[in-house]
């Protein structure tokens, strides 16, 4: 089974693009998600706003995530900069989201893997040079670029999936 | 029997093969192509009599000798072909408990002598025209039809032959079929046409077949084109029979749909039958050029009448067929028996199968499917030359990590989209207004990724729609299927002319 990155469709196995939304699922045809950024960018005409969630946040939005294969979601106070990443006993520094106690160390998480920020009325997601990288929404990010965050993308920090909702 | 069957190509033996390898690789074949493991499945069936006939001329000593001697005399003379390749999407495989997808792209090349064998000799028409005439033709769609018309019999030469019928709720025979060499004459007919009636598609189709009759031929591109812009009522079935008639008997049909008021289903399946086209015309402006060019691609003609029949083995299924080139159109195989109409001198015909593999394969090479590519060569002497080829692959536990061929990548890709908007089409004919919007709003995303921002604009246009109204337009609807589908013809080969 092939889960679709962008819609969560279960493919058989060999399927090269989602039977249900057109993704591509191979290495060699997934680097094709629209950058949300680019997105924000785009004429009235193409804002979409049915297709992708929403980037406004207001000021008490707090985020939930949800990680896969753990049941209950996480509820995450943002700060202005919200850090991400596993705490370790070796290392003094902890970080504002410890996603330890969800496999985090096998899974590939980095101590500082990448932070929230948050913006006048959005959140941008920035790698912070993690070993595995940060996926958004299926492709990867350039450390220390932002990227905007919608309600419902999916970010992947090494091989840890979650999906993060505005509430 | 023609002599482009060759039985040993069909058993897969060499030409000194013994009397037991034969019985051995009949056997073997004949366990995957049988018509008890293939029920209803006219591909495997005609595959299933070619191997037991090639059995039997193999096994006959004097028949054998006979086919070896005419062979060898052949192999001598310089007759053209055309070969058959196959990719697989994997050239390995990992065995699953459940079932998984493979996809198999099938290319007929033309003979690369075929360019140069197509400039000294004239490929000879036998072309008919079906043009409707009803009211809703009025103005400046009869005319343009009318240019299109004339300008097709100034290109034709004097040996080519043309026929032209009009028809609204009857069908009347403009030119009969006739040898295009008094060509003032004939254009004088064609500008008697005048519109009126209504739209009534079998009457001209029938007529149009009858006369591309009357020259029937197996050295002459049989074709005949269909314009109309409204829909037809209750002889839809009628026309679709007469299609599959007309193609057992050799004749291609395209269909044209010009404007936005016809039944775009009813066209594809026309076509498919025949292996011909089916094409959206948006506007009357663009008629001139859509049958010219149709013309131009006909005359171009290498093989005619080109088939590719397909037998998955019994536990393999096919769930798709879609030719990329020349002209993308999607295709009916249901009888595993695939029409592909003309193949042009410098351009492969493709297509893309999707294939399902079963669970619990077995380690191994595995055979999935036989495929045969069969066509007349306008050129040779002896016509009906047939290709064998048969596809397998390897089952392993090992994993292997190969990137897809881009070509299968590239073409899929666009194909998807495609099947997007197919999709949208069949929630919407259930009803389920919240599914068609999703996809249409996905197909619309997928668009913009590729910068098809028109044709995106256009999807969400319409998903809005659908929210709605629960309807697309008509326009919208066959913008998205004829754009989308439009897509791929960049994909398979860049047109050398």
């Amino acid at each position: 089974m092939i889960l679709c990155p962008y819609c969560g469709n279960e493919n058989r196995e060999g399927t090269l693009f989602c039977e249900n939304c057109g993704q591509g699922l191979t290495d060699a045809t997934s680097g094709a998600t629209l950058p949300t950024r680019q997105l924000e960018q785009m004429p009235g005409e193409l804002s979409a706003r049915a297709t992708w969630g929403t980037a406004s946040i207001g000021e008490k939005t707090s985020l939930i995530v949800h990680i896969r294969d753990v049941d209950d979601p996480v509820t995450v106070q943002l700060r202005d900069r919200t850090v991400i990443g596993r705490s370790d006993t070796t290392s003094p520094r902890k970080p504002d989201v410890d996603l330890s106690p969800y496999g985090a160390l096998e899974k590939g998480v980095s101590r500082m893997h990448a932070t929230i920020e948050r913006n006048e009325d959005t959140l941008t997601l920035v790698d912070m040079g993690s070993s595995n990288g940060t996926h958004l929404n299926g492709q990867r990010l350039s450390p220390d670029q932002p990227r905007v965050l919608r309600d419902g993308d999916e970010i992947r920090f090494g091989k840890l999936i979650t999906h993060i909702y505005f509430k | 029997m023609a002599l482009e069957f060759d039985p040993y190509s069909v058993l897969g033996v060499s030409a000194d093969a013994s009397v037991d390898d034969i019985k051995a690789a009949y056997r073997r074949i004949a366990r995957r192509l049988h018509p008890d493991v293939n029920p209803n499945h006219l591909g495997a069936k005609a595959q299933f009599q070619d191997v037991t006939s090639a059995q039997d001329l193999l096994l006959d000593p004097l028949k054998r000798r006979t086919y070896d001697e005419r062979a060898a005399r052949q192999a001598d003379s310089d007759g053209l072909y055309y070969s058959l390749q196959l990719t697989p999407s994997k050239r390995t495989i990992t065995p699953l408990k459940e079932p998984q997808v493979l996809y198999l792209l099938a290319e007929i090349f033309p003979d690369p002598r075929a360019q140069e064998s197509i400039k000294t000799r004239e490929t000879r028409l036998n072309l008919t025209l079906v043009l409707d005439h009803s009211n809703s033709m009025k103005g400046v769609r009869m005319e343009k039809v009318k240019i299109a018309a004339h300008q097709i019999i100034d290109n034709l030469a004097d040996a080519d032959i043309i026929s032209v019928i009009a028809f609204n709720d009857r069908a009347t025979t403009v030119i009969a079929a006739t040898t295009a060499q008094d060509k003032p004459a004939l254009k004088a007919k064609v500008s008697m046409i005048a519109p009126s009636g209504g739209t009534e598609i079998f009457q001209g189709l029938n007529e149009g077949v009858k006369q591309n009759r009357q020259f029937l031929g197996p050295k002459l591109v049989n074709h005949v084109i269909l314009l109309t812009d409204g829909h037809t009522y209750g002889d839809q079935e009628k026309c679709v029979e007469l299609a599959s008639q007309a193609n057992t008997e050799g004749i291609s049909i395209s269909a044209m749909g010009l404007g936005n008021d016809w039944n775009d289903e009813f066209l594809d399946e026309l076509a498919s039958k025949t292996g011909g086209n089916s094409m959206y015309i948006d506007s009357a402006n663009s008629v001139v050029r859509f049958l010219n060019d149709h013309v131009r691609n006909l005359s171009n003609a290498f093989a005619e009448r080109l088939s590719l029949s397909i037998a998955p083995d019994p536990d393999v299924q096919l769930e798709l067929a879609f030719k990329l080139s020349p002209h993308p159109q999607p295709l009916d195989f249901a009888t595993g028996i695939i029409p592909l109409g003309s193949m042009q001198a410098n351009r492969p015909v493709s297509v893309l199968f999707q294939l399902q593999m079963p669970g619990e394969m077995k380690d191994g090479f595995r055979s999935i499917a036989r495929l045969v590519a069969s066509g007349d060569i306008l050129e040779n002497e002896v016509q009906h030359m047939q290709i064998v080829s048969d596809i397998s692959l390897e089952v392993t536990q090992q994993q292997t990590h190969d990137e897809p061929p881009s070509a299968i990548l590239d073409a899929l890709s666009k194909l998807t989209l495609y099947r997007l908007q197919e999709r949208a089409q069949e929630a919407l004919e259930r009803g389920d207004v919240a599914e068609a919007t999703r996809r249409l709003e996905n197909l619309a995303t997928r668009l913009l990724e590729r910068g098809e921002e028109g044709l995106a604009n256009q999807a969400l246009l319409e998903a809005r729609r659908v929210a709605h109204t629960s309807g697309l337009s008509d326009k919208g609807r066959k913008a998205l299927k004829y754009q989308t589908r439009h897509l791929l013809l960049s994909s398979s080969n860049e047109d050398p002319t």
